[in-house]
């Protein structure tokens, strides 16, 4: 049968456009159904963690660590457990840590819900609902246009060019953002170069990690770029800042002192991203003027900007004004939720369109890791494990200055690397503020460590949200993931020691 | 089959995808090397015949945790928008085209597309389905599950397959976003009522060896792949395995009962064995130089009787180096 002959296969749109009928299935099937022993088996995790929490919580109390942490300690194992196992929903994790608290600690339930939400919260639900308004814009294509406009058609400068646009707009509006408006860029790319996917596979590894790893890198440059940050910055407050204590005033972190520290660490981890893709991955064009060119021709059909486009621009200029100057006075989350109201108010985005893009189970997720992390050091529980740790690290001589400093970013980076970046900071951060007050270090060095570590997960797919998105797209392996990001990881520790060592301590840190 | 129509809330997709008048066959698809040789295999199996044919990819529901709460449906969606096209239905694509390379799906097949709405994910279900004259049909499936494992269990009691072939990789870490893992192979080939071969390394033309004992049991499932490969024209050899000297009469007793069984049905026995020792050991060893090793699972063992239960079947599909068949 010749070529001319084959069927062709539509693409899911036009099925889904001429499906035949209604026909409809649950997509959840209790998993019982299928019988005990399989309903037990995949949920393993979850009973092994239970069973490891009420195992620490009838162990004898250490010394200097109190019943209640115990019990929050226990808390946040089983939660770490099921965080990186994920044998049941994840959002289940953050039900089940707030009946913990009422049922285990015997917080009073009222007290507990008001512990679930603060700004922080406030800021993840609203760049969430700003990243969905974003995306749903159709910007991507005027930003390919810019890209490939700028680069040529090397294949080394449009990486370049993809990871440095990703690190701009990622450094401000999240990097899953990013990552999901500049996918079909790359794929684009990928796919109008050569249409066998082994033809093109490591020009799909430097194309596509240009996106992840220019967006992760970025993520740490302002307060808005990730929830870790925002997380952070809200455990600083909690934690050593006191109204009656003018001192402590330095403990309120703002978008644009956050900006001054953070920022330039970006700024040097960008250019190696691209020669590390380069030295690893060595694709198989030098150039993809081919590509490059037909890219060309599909964006110029769009037409000029339309004024959804600049009222669209103008909306997240305003948002990033009030991030800027507002912030300090009305929190990041208030503008956040402002911006997500102006995009809704213009008719720039639909409720439905948010609503469906926003998975509101990490929200909870959030709240709920932010609300034990608070317990963790209201009872103590995170000043006795970091002091613990600072023991143990102090037995090899790396219990302050630069080696601590070392210390907290290699834990970071393996937690981050095992469960979501924002999770990782809400379980580590009381842990390593409290080390940081312990071994008299600063706790604005040893939390902009924790937090800015927190992106450093390269090495696997779940590590960050851009990380995940890029492998979708089924081009890229778990493996590659490993192989590349640690020499990213390398690199981006050694630059933040450097900042941390030289940069910082000229702002007088 | 009365789990057809299970959670099914319209009458949209009662239909099964495979007619219970053709031989069916479910082929797992996950983008791998893996699988195409599968998909090449049951093509094989299906041969001459009037085979129906499913190819299944299942797209786990996205936990918007590990996209830090913003849903992948939306970086999916921009992709749609692009006119790009999923890595699921690229696999099935790729899949579909070498069928008809094979000569097995025509230009002339008539072509419709169904589609489930999922409660719980927007893109839902979607399906192709190419029907020839002859009323034999090939569909393409695309499917979402909590779980890749549920949803070819699931796709697995709706469809109520002769056969379900899913690829097992040789290395987990080269796995792509959706891959079949090793652990959900095993699963499946647990938890499924009906014959499930797991495709490693699968290499055609080396023949069945057929893994029997003195049951009844072993000598249907013998039989029932016996008929399997003879569709192939795959040639077949019994083999047994005894503890001891003592116990070699049984297994040729065995051997004996399983080629009268099969030469019942019409078909040659290429060659036969007993050998001595560890049944799993032996099994694996001998079925290194054929296509497939087939051992029989009486039933699916439900409840705690699962986790005490040693099973040679599923020891040898966990350990050997090549395909298993899990016959029932």
């Amino acid at each position: 049968m010749g070529q001319r002959h084959l069927p062709q296969l539509p693409s899911l749109e036009r099925v889904r456009s001429i499906a035949l009928g209604p026909a409809s299935r649950k997509l959840v099937r209790a998993p019982a159904v299928r019988g005990l022993a399989f309903f037990l088996w995949e949920k393993r995790w979850f009973f092994i963690a239970l069973a490891v929490g009420a195992f620490i919580m009838h162990l004898p109390t250490p010394e200097k660590l109190s019943p209640e942490g115990q019990i929050v300690l226990a808390m946040s194992i089983v939660a770490v457990i099921l965080f990186v196992t994920e044998p049941v929903p994840l959002p289940t994790v953050a039900l089940m840590i707030i009946v913990g608290e009422v049922l285990l600690l015997g917080i009073e339930s009222t007290d507990v819900a008001r512990s679930l939400m603060s700004d922080s919260v406030l800021f993840i639900m609203g760049s969430l609902m700003l990243a969905v308004a974003v995306v749903k814009q159709k910007l991507d294509k005027r930003i390919a246009y810019l890209i490939v406009r700028m680069t040529g058609t090397g294949t080394f400068n449009v990486c370049m060019g993809i990871s440095f646009v990703s690190g701009l707009l990622a450094s401000f509006i999240g990097e899953h953002t990013v990552a999901a408006m500049m996918l079909p860029v790359a794929i684009t790319l990928i796919s109008l170069t050569s249409d066998d996917p082994r033809n093109v596979r490591r020009l799909a590894a430097v194309l596509l990690f240009s996106i992840s790893y220019g967006a992760s890198v970025a993520g740490i440059g302002t307060p808005s770029g990730g929830a870790r940050n925002a997380i952070m910055i809200g455990y600083w407050k909690e934690f050593f800042f006191d109204p009656a204590d003018p001192e402590t005033r330095k403990y309120l972190v703002d978008y644009v002192t956050w900006m001054i520290y953070a920022y330039p660490v970006f700024l040097m981890q960008l250019p190696f991203v691209t020669g590390v893709l380069f030295l690893t991955f060595k694709p198989e064009y030098r150039s993809i003027a081919r590509a490059v060119v037909k890219l060309r021709r599909q964006i110029e059909k769009e037409g000029a900007m339309k004024p959804a486009d600049w009222l669209t621009i103008c909306v997240f200029g305003v948002i990033l004004v009030g991030w800027m100057t507002l912030s300090s006075d009305i929190g990041l989350g208030t503008v956040a939720i402002l911006g997500a109201t102006l995009f809704l108010v213009l008719g720039l985005v639909r409720w439905q369109d948010l609503n469906d893009g926003v998975n509101w189970g990490v929200v909870w997720l959030y709240a709920a890791a932010i609300s034990l992390g608070i317990q963790m050091k209201d009872t103590g529980a995170a000043h006795w494990v970091a002091t613990s740790f600072l023991d143990l690290l102090g037995t090899v001589g790396v219990d302050s200055g630069i080696a601590l400093w070392t210390a907290v970013s290699a834990l970071t980076t393996g937690v981050t690397n095992t469960m979501s970046n924002g999770a990782a900071v809400a379980v580590l951060g009381p842990i390593t503020l409290n080390m940081a007050h312990a071994a008299g270090e600063s706790p604005i060095v040893i939390g902009f460590i924790t937090a800015i570590s927190s992106a450093f997960a390269y090495l696997t797919v779940i590590g960050t949200p851009a990380c995940t998105i890029v492998y979708s797209s089924g081009y890229l392996k778990t493996t590659d993931f490993l192989v590349v990001g640690t020499r990213m990881v390398v690199i981006s520790t050694l630059i933040l020691l450097f900042a941390a060592s030289v940069y910082w301590p000229l702002l007088g840190l | 089959m009365s789990e057809k129509t299970f959670d099914i809330e319209a009458t949209g997709e009662a239909e099964p995808s495979g007619h219970k008048d053709h031989f069916s066959v479910l082929v797992c698809i996950d983008g791998s090397d893996e699988s195409y040789r599968a998909l090449r295999y049951a093509v094989r199996i299906g041969s001459g015949t009037d085979a129906n044919l499913t190819l299944l990819y299942v797209r786990p529901v996205d936990q918007g945790m590990r996209t830090g709460g913003l849903d992948l449906s939306v970086a999916r969606a921009n992709l749609l928008d692009w006119g790009l096209e999923l890595p699921g239905m690229k696999a099935l694509k790729k899949g579909r085209d070498m069928l008809i390379e094979l000569g097995w799906l025509g230009a002339d097949w008539q072509e419709e597309f169904r589609h489930a709405d999922v409660t719980g994910d927007p893109l839902g279900d979607n399906m192709i389905v190419y029907t020839s004259e002859q009323g034999r049909s090939i569909t393409l499936k695309l499917m979402v599950s909590p779980s890749i494992a549920h949803g070819i269990l699931d796709e697995g009691d709706m469809g109520d397959y002769d056969l379900v072939i899913l690829p097992m990789p040789e290395r987990v870490t080269d796995a792509g976003p959706d891959f079949i893992e090793p652990g959900v192979a095993e699963i499946v080939a647990m938890e499924y009522t009906g014959t499930v071969l797991v495709a490693r390394a699968l290499e055609e033309s080396h023949g069945h060896l057929l893994c029997v004992s003195d049951n009844e049991e072993s000598i249907r499932a013998a039989r029932k792949d016996a008929q399997i490969a003879s569709r192939c024209a795959c040639p077949v050899y019994l083999f047994s395995v005894a503890r001891n000297e003592d116990e070699v009469p049984k297994a040729e007793a065995a051997l004996a009962k399983a080629r009268k069984a099969i030469e019942e049905e019409g078909i040659g026995i290429s060659g036969e064995k007993v050998a001595l020792g560890d049944a799993v050991e032996a099994i694996i060893e001998e079925g290194r130089s054929y296509s497939v090793i087939v051992v029989s699972a009486p039933t699916r063992k439900k409840g705690w009787r699962r986790f005490f239960t040693s099973s040679v079947a599923f020891n040898v599909l966990e350990r050997a180096y090549n395909s298993v068949m899990i016959a029932r």
